[in-house]
């Protein structure tokens, strides 16, 4: 009897220190203090899926350090962008949300998410760390800032012809015109959402851009659906520079790879950011507000900063919008989480941006 | 293919009763239906909407119809895509009825060796191919540079129609070997014999005596490789992107972003257009083969076909016209595929020795999903065979000696889910478990993928079934008949017993066919259910070449593995 009553009083002393523990640890600081409860709750749940279309290799650190502060497990779905708004979309239809988040860098995809209402509506308290631009009526979060780059072959593609701004980049497209024929390649906006989108942030923000395309096209450039089919040309050396490539790989590849370059232009550099959004009817709800904060928090900025996806934040890692600010040469441009991203949805305004690109292609 | 197995049923009728087994078949032809159908008719409700089905505000229309046909790049792509299916045809039907003849009919030596290289290309992905041939003979390809140093020029373009229809021709060689040659086995050899000795060339012999006895096999060919082409996915997708080429199947992928979200019903039309343009081919290839009697089993015992000499220069030339085209089919792009996983840069003044390097397959096997893909795929096409071979099976022998009209509905349903692009099955699939209550269980498992592959498969896993089974003469059947067997018993003590041996092989060749799969499980697989097709192409997306390249070398291997066990359980690739 004796026995067994220490052991109950051992066990729940064992139990509450453990509780306190963990609880003490876990709420970061400046949190509510209620925040222990969203954890418990979450820690029940166990789990928090989400579809991304972030490859493992770069979301691996940020999952790996979520696990580790609260030991719940993450199923990453890597599904590509269109894949997730098609899963997302077809099993909100179906009412079998399997999402706790959305998370991809199709901005405009997203926004027609939200915009649906299948997203739910969170204040998470790491908005005060957030620019203001980069949160959208609780629904949708920027998680990153992304810039367009140039990546070039260093062997083949001369020092000097590298642009240092927008119209440096044309004249060197008008210039070599022969030398560079054929070497060339940029996103295709017909086959890539990230390609569309640089290709409209553009035209919203500069004057020059159907000049590009049409220095583009007499250059004879080839048109791709990826960053990484375009690295492989340019590493080939079957192009010797690409324009509008996701800088953020463009810069690790430059880092891996000898031969290969990345380069901005001091005048304007267009960026997305990749959204998050907690999926409304979400089998997980707690464990996606959780994730959510851990996102966005210092210690989920930092793990996907490492990464080389560049912090949205200004005061986290080496790579984050400040930083990214300075390497570009102060021409960064963010992209607001606002309606305007549904702007070219729009099929009359989508149909004539392709007409235009095509005319000014030349093809 | 399923016509093969009409005309022989023709023949059987002739002296097999008519049967008992009529309940089963209805069971099997039923439980088919619906399978098939579930998913092909979803799709062709979907292509009436003006929107997504499952959208509540969605209405009957013919809006995407409307769509897709005033919309000049579709018609641009339909031609593309015609163009591209009739050179294909035009590069794989002489170049593999030549190679049928040499292998058949003639003394080529080291006939054991080629017989299974030549079919190579036919068991891998065409992903996997044109991503070898980029590496191989692409703008900075190994032999493009080597070609430029040494004369001066390049004088090809893989990224062009004229580069997409060579190498897509090339690779459907084998499946035109396939049928000629299983036609040309079975021909008695005394006309060819005669024409020799009164003095005709080899050359003769081939064009005046052989081809036309064999010319039903060879249009029969040339209407499944039409149809092959109008459904190609994976060399567009590699070679014509990049260059703007779009062909339907592209055309597909390319429609969603043209309209910003996924145009699920423009999709659909897309995918009903194709099935309206191949059903015609089905049906010319049925009517032609009505008539003609099944080739492959004339006659029961033939004669043995004794072989024509090639002489000591025509071997020379014999073996060297093959090796080139061994070369070129198989040597380039499977070099390519396993440098480009050990190099991590290539192409113009890149020394490969100091780029070799085995990271590509560390990051596979450390990117879980990627771990996990390898598994499934094998586990898929291991297990899930060997599941596959016992469906074609049954639904083979409900069509086995059937001359009812059952059998004619149960050639074009299987022909129906091989029509529609990949892409676009595995996405009807998906909604399927979805929406359909009972099914939505099975959806994060691998069994949802099973179902949808064996669907798929159905044309070409029924082909290797009824290959099978054509082996059992029907004497054997009748004599069992004769004396009272029942049509179930029949089966199960006479005809089972004896394909016990061709069943392992089929279920070797259906577990090359489930690796090589790419395009049905893109929109059906999630955490958990990933595949190393399907992963292909997402990375493809994403862009990722290093894990492709990897990936690619991994599924060349498990290929390899799949091809030798089925050489060695004896499966009836030949016929």
């Amino acid at each position: 009897m004796k026995r067994r009553q220490l052991f109950t009083v051992l066990a729940g002393a064992l139990v509450a220190a453990g509780l306190g523990q963990a609880a003490a640890q876990s709420v970061p600081a400046g949190y509510p203090a209620d925040y222990a409860k969203l954890i418990t709750a979450a820690k029940g749940e166990g789990k928090v899926v989400i579809y991304t279309s972030t490859d493992s290799k770069q979301s691996a650190p940020l999952v790996e350090a979520f696990k580790a502060a609260y030991g719940i497990d993450v199923e990453l779905n890597d599904l590509g962008t269109n894949g997730s708004y098609n899963r997302a979309l077809s099993e909100a239809a179906a009412k079998q949300v399997g999402s706790d988040i959305v998370w991809t860098s199709a901005m405009d995809l997203q926004m027609v998410l939200v915009q649906k209402g299948l997203a739910d509506a969170y204040a998470s308290p790491e908005i005060k760390n957030l620019p203001a631009w980069a949160v959208y009526k609780n629904l949708l979060y920027g998680t990153s800032i992304e810039p367009a780059a140039i990546l070039y072959n260093k062997k083949l593609f001369p020092a000097d012809w590298v642009p240092k701004t927008r119209a440096d980049l044309i004249k060197v497209l008008k210039d070599k015109r022969e030398p560079l024929k054929g070497k060339v390649a940029t996103f295709d906006p017909e086959k890539s959402g990230t390609g569309f989108f640089f290709s409209t942030a553009d035209v919203r923000h500069t004057k020059d851009f159907w000049d590009l395309v049409s220095a583009f096209g007499a250059a004879e450039g080839k048109v791709y659906g990826s960053s990484g089919a375009m690295r492989e040309k340019v590493v080939s050396g079957e192009h010797v520079m690409a324009f509008n490539v996701i800088g953020s790989y463009a810069l690790e590849w430059a880092r891996e790879n000898p031969n290969l370059g990345a380069a901005f232009q001091s005048d304007y550099t267009s960026t997305f950011s990749r959204v998050a959004q907690i999926s409304k009817g979400a089998p997980h709800p707690n464990a996606a507000r959780l994730f959510l904060d851990f996102m966005l928090s210092d210690k989920g900025q930092k793990a996907l900063s490492d990464k080389g996806v560049p912090s949205i934040r200004a005061d986290v890692g080496t790579l984050n919008s400040a930083t990214l600010n300075q390497l570009v040469g102060g021409g960064l441009k963010p992209t607001a989480v606002d309606e305007h991203l549904t702007e070219y949805m729009e099929p009359k305004k989508r149909a004539e941006f392709f007409q235009q690109w095509k005319k000014a292609l030349g093809r | 293919m399923a016509a093969d197995a009409t005309a022989a049923a023709h023949l059987a009728a002739v002296t097999t009763r008519p049967g008992n087994a009529g309940a089963f078949r209805i069971a099997v032809i039923t439980a088919l239906a619906i399978a098939v159908m579930t998913p092909v008719g979803l799709i062709v409700y979907q292509s009436f909407l003006d929107g997504p089905f499952f959208d509540e505000s969605a209405k009957a229309s013919l809006w995407a119809f409307k769509y897709v046909l005033v919309d000049a790049d579709f018609w641009r792509a339909l031609r593309t895509t015609a163009l591209f299916a009739f050179g294909l045809v035009a590069v794989a039907v002489p170049l593999g009825a030549g190679l049928a003849f040499l292998l058949t009919r003639t003394d080529i030596p080291g006939k054991a060796i080629l017989e299974p290289l030549v079919l190579v290309p036919m068991f891998l992905s065409s992903i996997v191919l044109a991503f070898g041939y980029t590496v191989a003979v692409g703008p900075s390809g190994l032999v493009s540079i080597w070609f430029r140093e040494t004369l001066g020029g390049v004088p090809w373009n893989i990224y062009s129609l004229w580069g997409m229809i060579v190498i897509g021709g090339l690779s459907h060689v084998p499946n035109v070997y396939l049928y000629v040659a299983s036609a040309m086995r079975s021909l008695p050899s005394d006309l060819e014999e005669a024409a020799r000795s009164s003095g005709a060339s080899m050359w003769r012999v081939l064009l005046d005596v052989t081809l036309p006895m064999v010319l039903p096999a060879l249009i029969f060919a040339a209407a499944l490789n039409l149809l092959l082409g109008f459904e190609t996915f994976g060399i567009p997708l590699v070679l014509g992107d990049p260059n703007g080429i779009v062909v339907l199947t592209t055309y597909i992928y390319k429609v969603s972003t043209v309209f910003g979200t996924p145009t699920y019903h423009v999709m659909a039309v897309v995918a009903v257009m194709l099935v309206l343009i191949t059903l015609p081919l089905v049906f010319f290839q049925r009517r032609l083969l009505r008539h003609s009697r099944r080739f492959a089993a004339v006659g029961g015992k033939g004669a043995r076909a004794s072989l024509l000499k090639l002489g000591r220069t025509g071997k020379i030339v014999a073996v060297s016209l093959v090796g080139a085209w061994l070369f070129v089919s198989v040597v380039l792009p499977i070099g390519g595929i396993v440098l480009r996983a050990f190099v991590d840069a290539w192409g113009e003044g890149v020394n490969l020795a100091d780029h070799l390097t085995l990271d590509h397959f560390r990051k596979v096997l450390s990117e879980a999903s990627l771990y996990r893909g390898i598994v499934n795929t094998v586990l898929l096409a291991v297990i899930g065979g060997a599941i596959a071979v016992g469906i074609y099976l049954l639904v083979a022998l409900a069509g086995h000696r059937n001359t009812g009209r059952s059998g004619t509905v149960l050639d074009y349903m299987v022909l129906m889910p091989r029509a529609l692009p990949g892409i676009v099955i595995g996405l009807a699939f998906f909604w399927v478990f979805l929406f359909v209550p009972f099914l939505t269980p099975l959806r994060p498992t691998l069994a949802s993928l099973l179902i949808a592959y064996i669907v798929v498969g159905l044309s070409y896993g029924l082909r290797i079934l009824q290959a099978t089974l054509l082996q059992v003469s029907p004497e054997l059947e009748e004599s069992a008949r004769v004396t009272g067997a029942s049509i179930g018993r029949t089966w199960r003590d006479i005809v089972i017993p004896i394909i016990r041996p061709g069943l392992a092989g089929a279920w070797a060749l259906i577990m090359i066919v489930f690796i090589r799969e790419y395009a049905t499980g893109v929109y059906l697989m999630g955490a958990g259910t990933e595949v190393i097709g399907s992963l292909m192409v997402s990375l493809l997306t994403s862009g990722a070449m290093d894990q492709i390249a990897a990936l690619s070398f991994i599924s060349v291997v498990l290929t390899a593995v799949g091809l030798g066990l089925a050489l060695r359980l004896g499966a009836r690739i030949h016929d």
